[in-house]
């Protein structure tokens, strides 16, 4: 029961995860939306452990993104490789980009660090745009095969959606356990007040750094699901202007708590479907969400559902 | 034209960005001087202005008046924005603030893409004289506008901050806000000041270069990112740094693009940006008492 009320979110996670193609008899065009929103829950909740744990503000995170996606997209569509040792020289390549900025970027603060991440984020792409040869520049990259591990393909929607979903709950709890470890604890620690974190002999620098290429490997996993789930890569969904939608959904949904940025995620891309033709709304509508949440509810949509759970709790142990 | 001929275009050209990235660090230099604040929303100002003025004239409007209008419009903008969004959370943490503002961002270009589509506004040059050819190359008329309002600027922030009460209060503000609100200094309304100056000279910015580029609602970030970078170079605190970092930059980034390579400026501009961090990387704080690790 302990375990319940600890996990109870996770249940949530698992029953989107097994219902709604299959049993729930969903429709493609729903499903296919569901698997986009399990591409963003992992890259948010990814950015969650460096921003929300380690209190590292990015605003460069769809780097990462594109650089999983890009090395999946290339790598099967150009050289035909199989996608899942594509996807892992993607992962393989996020880590090694942000193991090898990490110690100069991390060590940034505050605007620096927002403006180096920014900086980092607008090289991948102006390289994508510029090396057309590889990455097709500006008009895009085609022909990204579906994806398939030891000849077993994911080719239809319902298996898509069921990998995908997979590795949300993997990635939602593996870092959900992180968070709960030591490891974890060290980095809150190193959050709320880094020079007392020194003194007490803890190796900042370092934890930063793994914490940076950890939530890179994250987001490049989401990035090569999003190639093969598209078949189509362009640059513009790479921009900064994607890494500030994540940093929409992570404040909305309740930033450091790793639900949050789930539930941000699932809620921001859910909501242009509910409301009608939002469109051109919608760049005004997340900026007035993120003003409204750090002015009137900073602990986002999770405080406000923990808040309520707690309370009917408390009312019925009374 | 010979070769020296493009070298002295280039030189044009990186002159007149030169003078954009100008303005928009000193924009960024005086909201951060009294309020210890980098706004991120800081190019919306600049479509804004531009757009505004692009608006008004072709509404009919003499040019002066479309131009006057439209910093009293990005100013009251300013002035709103910080005294409504950025004031009541002045008092948490600095993460929050970087993300306000990249809010107000948002929802400033937001607005821009309701008010004004996705099409480019195109604004007539000020003056209809002629382009001069210079040592073989060409000079638009409006480059010497865009120069002339730089200059401008520079010597209305200069009378105001050295000759003004205004100025002084202001000055003392970015010196010690606890200091001077203890001179009967109100600190919040030297703020409210500041963000209207900075919005005003980004919006100003904006204008004057309008013509020469298709200026549309997302057009704003290359121009704060760009400043920004001039303003690290040039000490944060500093005006006269940032000016001089401003032209710099541009003229830097003018030849990387003539001379190397047009397709790769940014990558080579962002990828000295991130140099200029590592290598400089607390160097760059001021000395305001903020802990440093």
């Amino acid at each position: 029961m302990k375990l319940i009320n600890r996990f109870w979110w996770m249940l949530v996670l698992v029953f989107i995860a097994l219902y709604p193609p299959t049993i729930g008899g969903m429709s493609p065009y729903r499903s296919g939306l569901l698997i986009f929103v399990g591409i963003y829950v992992i890259l948010a909740v990814s950015l969650d452990l460096l921003m929300g744990f380690a209190g590292q503000i990015s605003v460069g995170h769809a780097a990462f993104f594109a650089i999983g996606a890009y090395v999946s997209g290339i790598l099967t569509a150009k050289y035909g490789a199989p996608p899942a040792p594509a996807m892992m020289a993607g992962m393989a390549l996020s880590a090694a980009v942000a193991w090898g900025v990490g110690r100069p970027v991390l060590a940034l603060k505050e605007y620096y660090l927002a403006m180096a991440t920014l900086a980092l984020n607008e090289i991948v792409v102006t390289l994508i745009v510029g090396l057309q040869r590889l990455t097709g520049g500006a008009s895009g990259l085609r022909d990204v095969p579906s994806f398939s591990v030891f000849g077993f393909s994911f080719d239809s929607q319902i298996r898509y959606y069921y990998l995908v979903w997979a590795i949300v709950v993997l990635v939602v709890a593996s870092s959900l356990l992180l968070t709960r470890s030591p490891f974890g604890r060290t980095l809150i620690a190193i959050h709320s007040d880094e020079t007392a974190a020194k003194t007490f002999g803890i190796d900042c620098a370092g934890y930063k750094i793994r914490v940076y290429v950890l939530s890179a490997v994250f987001a490049s996993i989401a990035g090569s699901l999003f190639a093969h789930y598209m078949g189509f890569l362009a640059p513009d969904d790479f921009s900064v202007m994607t890494s500030i939608n994540v940093l929409v959904m992570l404040y909305l949904g309740g930033i450091g708590t790793i639900y949050g940025p789930a539930l941000g995620a699932l809620f921001l891309k859910l909501l242009p479907e509910i409301t009608v033709r939002l469109q051109d709304y919608e760049m005004l509508m997340n900026g007035a969400i993120l003003i409204l949440i750090l002015v009137f509810m900073p602990k986002g949509l999770f405080g406000i559902l923990t808040e309520i759970r707690s309370r009917l709790v408390a009312r019925g142990s009374r | 034209m010979g070769d020296f001929s493009y070298l002295v275009q280039f030189f044009f050209s990186g002159l007149t960005s030169g003078a954009v990235y100008a303005l928009m660090a000193v924009s960024l230099v005086v909201v951060y001087k009294v309020s210890l604040l980098i706004c991120f929303a800081q190019g919306e100002f600049f479509v804004i202005g531009a757009l505004t003025m692009a608006t008004l004239t072709s509404k009919g409007l003499p040019m002066p008046v479309a131009l006057g209008l439209s910093i009293v419009i990005s100013t009251a903008i300013g002035a709103l924005v910080e005294r409504v969004l950025i004031r009541p959370i002045q008092n948490t943490s600095v993460g929050n603030l970087i993300v306000m503002t990249i809010a107000i961002s948002l929802a400033l270009r937001g607005s821009a893409l309701l008010v004004w589509g996705k099409e480019s506004a195109v604004l007539p040059p000020f003056s209809a004289t002629p382009p001069i050819q210079v040592l073989g190359a060409t000079l638009q008329s409006q480059v010497l506008w865009i120069i002339g309002v730089t200059l401008f600027v520079l010597i209305v922030i200069w009378f105001f901050f050295e000759k003004t009460r205004a100025g002084i209060a202001m000055r003392a503000c970015s010196e010690n806000r606890l200091g001077a609100s203890l001179m009967g200094i109100s600190t919040q309304k030297i703020a409210i000041f500041a963000w209207a100056w900075g919005s005003g000279i980004g919006a100003l910015a904006g204008m004057a270069v309008a013509p020469l580029l298709f200026m549309q609602y997302g057009s704003g970030l290359m121009p704060m990112v760009k400043g920004f970078i001039a303003m690290s170079i040039g000490g944060l605190g500093s005006i006269a740094g940032a000016v001089i970092a401003g032209f710099l930059l541009g003229i830097v980034e003018a030849y990387t693009i003539g001379l190397l390579s047009s397709q790769f400026s940014d990558t080579i501009v962002f990828t000295l940006l991130l140099v200029l961090l590592f290598f400089k990387p607390s160097g760059l704080f001021p000395a305001s008492g903020r802990r440093e690790v």
